[in-house]
């Protein structure tokens, strides 16, 4: 099997550049990343990717076995990163996918050398003396929503991809397309994601680390920032003046200077 | 009064039209303020951080909210469920800050009393001339029936689907099902045949096994052991019927001429031990039968001699080295387990260098055979035997193999073969090999 | 392949059944059953008459054993009436030709039964 045409890999930016290797989290694919890009790939080679079950990656490739925990998703990234013979590499991972890098990283040191987790958290649910933010039962309300949107969503695009079989790009006509995946496999992926506990993997950590957060996230809130930057020890935590959960879109100038200045490759 | 009506209402008319102006214009001069407020759907516009800058009075009234409760206090997010606050994170708002607008997403309000009201949201940027993004305006809508509706198809898209799954699983424990009882029942009649028939000096021996029906377990059986230094006992027969009860007599018939062989082994009277057993275990009820042949082989000089009887058996059948064939008739042995007492007939023969005695049972002269589905018959065993080279039971066995083979469907019932002789002469003896 | 038909009829000296066609492991529980259900004195003569068995495998064998017991509880007798060539060697190989009463036909069989009834 190909390894790029599975994870719709792309390559982009300086290719003598140190290598970046960006990881989206839970909900759309390597879309997420647009807007920090050009400013990464000015002195750095990007790579980023589709995991298994989102964006454009090869869904004849998913396996519920392996995709219900981390470890498929990390098996992804170390997959890439022999399929391109990726070395010294930094990987920039949103939210699950820090803790994915994690996991990458216990495996493969020879080859990540530098971890950035953007708004990681962890545990999503909370625990005794840990507080994730989050019940079960929440979770399951989450599967619900997307469960009514992936069915709202196939009745109002149906007619736009029916009436137009010669255009493969539909552009903006397919307005919440990126983030449309099939359900099936968005409800294993958001049960992995938010039912599972990285917190002892947070030791394992050997690698110089960047943890940006954000100062307002109600997904990842600060306390659990604060969590992950003192149980990996000697690593960085930078709080981005930024709403939600994805300051690589609502703060993407900050979020790409944060990350090259820690890596000192600023422009 | 038709004229009538007709003739006034002319002015009265154009009175109407001028009332229903009148009408018109009170109603698009309806302010701006009172149509946001009122219109049939929420209105909703927040700072780029999602701070609720402005909402109308219907989307208020929806949650149970005044709007001082909500204005520069709550986010777009606190009027969600927390799976709703999820998904607004992870598919809303980085669909809306890559594409400026997203539309009809499905999301549920949390109204002040708790109550949850499901909603179809769409949102877009406003920006500034520049580009720069401004304002996130939303709008809201009740989205009780359809979400009722959608909840109606993926509750059957459900239903289907665990019908499916239940239809695959039953499938797949019925296919597993019977694979496990294949299995036992293949371990069962292998129990009730010998593994592997025993070396003997001087002595070659062969056997085959038809099984007609997978699904049946046969009532064909036989065996060949040791009885001291010098004498073999071999057995050939044939339980009426098939399946488990047939098999469980097949099991007893085997045992008990193991055990009378060891206690007397001359043939009649093993073969009367085995008809007592039968007839006093199947005389009330289910009656099973069988017919068997039991003989006993001898070492002798410079051949091995044959003292068998049988039981309503076809006769065994005797291929000679020098190229005949002989059958070995036992008149009047009676089916066993029938009487209380029957009557069994012995014989006795030598087997020299290249003789083969063959014991089979009526699967193979009952098998139907050519387009008129004629009996196959003892002639024409007789004659297939005589023709074949005599090289040895494992070469008869091998010949007669590949003719039952070619009966093909007219072949319906379990056939067993067995054949015990001497090796012939030009054939290297087994213990002479090097 | 012969479908198996049985029709029964009553002879003064008990009941006939006329078996015709294929007598073997499929349908000789057709036999079974209807000597369940089958009414006989003591005394009587059960004729089986076989003029039309076309085949007669071990399981046919033993469903006629089985109405040679069905007669015998119930003192009565057992006659097979017109047995086929095929069908008597069988008999004779296992034996059977000294259990039953064989007749060249049904009314030989009924015959031989009144002679036997007016000398007992």
């Amino acid at each position: 099997m190909d390894i790029r045409v599975r994870n719709n890999v792309t390559v982009t930016g300086r290719a003598d550049g140190p290598v970046l290797l960006l990881a989206h989290g839970f909900g759309c694919d390597q879309n997420m990343w647009r807007l920090i890009v050009p400013a990464l790939a000015e002195n750095h080679r990007v790579v980023l990717f589709d995991y298994v079950g989102s964006g454009r990656a090869d869904p004849a490739a998913w396996n519920e076995r392996r995709y219900s925990s981390l470890e498929g998703y990390a098996l992804d990234v170390l997959e890439v990163c022999e399929e391109l013979d990726l070395r010294d590499v930094t990987f920039v991972g949103h939210s699950v996918s820090a803790m994915v890098g994690v996991l990458a990283a216990a495996k493969a040191s020879q080859r990540i050398s530098r971890l950035v987790m953007v708004a990681p958290s962890p545990r999503y649910i909370d625990d005794e003396g840990y507080r994730g933010g989050f019940s079960t039962e929440d979770i399951e309300e989450l599967l619900e929503s997307l469960e009514s949107n992936y069915l709202g969503w196939s009745a109002a695009m149906a007619p736009v991809i029916m009436g137009n079989p010669d255009r493969p790009e539909l552009g903006q006509e397919l307005t919440n397309a990126f983030c449309a995946t099939d359900p099936d496999m968005a409800r294993v992926f958001a049960r992995t994601t938010f039912l599972s506990d990285s917190r002892d993997d947070l030791k394992t950590v050997a690698v110089p680390t960047l943890i940006l957060e954000c100062s307002q996230d109600v997904i990842a809130p600060r306390e659990v920032g604060a969590y992950v930057h003192s149980a990996i020890p000697g690593s960085r935590l930078v709080t981005l003046t930024a709403t939600g959960h994805c300051p690589q879109l609502s703060a993407p100038q900050a979020t790409a200077g944060a990350i090259t200045e820690y890596l000192g490759t600023a422009a | 009064m038709m004229g009538c009506t007709d003739q006034t209402s002319e002015p009265g008319g154009e009175r109407d039209a001028h009332a229903a102006d009148a009408v018109f214009t009170s109603l698009l001069e309806d302010s701006a303020e009172e149509l946001y407020e009122q219109a049939p759907c929420g209105y909703l516009s927040t700072l780029m951080d999602g701070t609720i800058a402005k909402i109308n009075a219907t989307l208020l009234d929806w949650l149970g909210l005044e709007g001082s409760q909500v204005v520069g206090r709550m986010r777009f997010t606190d009027l969600l469920t927390v799976g709703g606050k999820l998904y607004h994170e992870t598919h809303f708002a980085p669909l809306l800050q890559m594409q400026g607008e997203v539309s009809g997403i499905a999301l549920d309000l949390k109204a002040a009393d708790g109550a949850r009201l499901p909603v179809l949201v769409t949102s877009k940027v406003k920006t500034s001339q520049q580009g720069e993004p401004l304002l996130i305006r939303t709008t809201v809508f009740d989205a009780r029936d359809r979400r009722a509706y959608e909840a109606e198809l993926l509750r059957g898209r459900t239903a289907a689907e665990e019908a499916r799954r239940q239809a695959e699983e039953a499938r797949r424990q019925a296919e597993a099902d019977r694979a496990r009882l294949q299995e036992a029942l293949a371990v069962l009649q292998q129990s009730l045949l010998p593994s592997a028939l025993p070396e003997i000096p001087g002595l070659e021996a062969g056997s085959y096994y038809h099984t007609a029906s997978p699904d049946l377990l046969g009532g064909d059986f036989y065996d060949l052991f040791a009885l001291d230094g010098k004498r073999w006992a071999f057995f050939l027969g044939d339980v009426c019927g098939k399946g488990p009860q047939a098999a469980a007599a097949t099991s007893l018939t085997r045992y008990t001429l193991r055990a009378a062989a060891l206690h007397d082994p001359d043939p009649v009277s093993v073969l009367s031990t085995l008809n007592m057993v039968l007839h006093e275990r199947y005389s009330s009820g289910d009656s099973r039968y069988c017919t068997a042949v039991f003989g006993v082989l001898e070492h002798g000089e410079d051949h091995v001699s044959v003292q068998l009887a049988s039981g309503g058996h076809p006769a065994a059948l005797v291929q000679r080295a020098d190229g005949s064939a002989e059958f070995l008739p036992t008149p009047g042995g009676m089916l066993i387990g029938v009487l209380p007492r029957a009557e069994f007939t012995a014989t006795r023969t030598e087997l020299r260098p290249g003789d083969t005695l063959l014991l089979y049972t009526d699967g193979l002269t009952e098998a139907r055979t050519g387009p008129e589905r004629e009996l196959y018959g003892e002639e024409a065993l007789h004659a297939f035997t005589a023709a074949q080279p005599a090289a040895g039971p494992q070469a008869l066995v091998t010949a007669l193999t590949g003719l039952l083979a070619g009966f093909g469907d007219g072949l319906d019932d379990d056939t067993a073969l067995l054949a015990l002789g001497m090796p012939p002469v030009s054939a290297p003896a087994p213990d002479s090999e090097t | 392949m012969t479908p198996l038909t049985i029709t029964s009829r009553d002879a003064a000296t008990g009941p006939v059944l006329e078996i015709t066609g294929d007598l073997d492991y499929t349908s000789a529980p057709e036999l079974r059953q209807l000597l369940d259900q089958l009414t006989l004195m003591a005394g009587q003569q059960l004729v089986l008459d076989l003029t039309g068995l076309a085949f007669c495998d071990s399981s046919g064998i033993s469903a006629l054993l089985a109405a040679r017991s069905r007669a015998m509880e119930q003192d009565a007798t057992v006659a097979l009436a017109a047995v086929p060539a095929n069908t008597a060697r069988i008999l004779r190989i296992v034996g059977l030709d000294r259990v039953f009463a064989l007749y060249p036909d049904a009314a030989a069989a009924v015959a031989r039964a009144s002679v036997t009834d007016l000398t007992a």
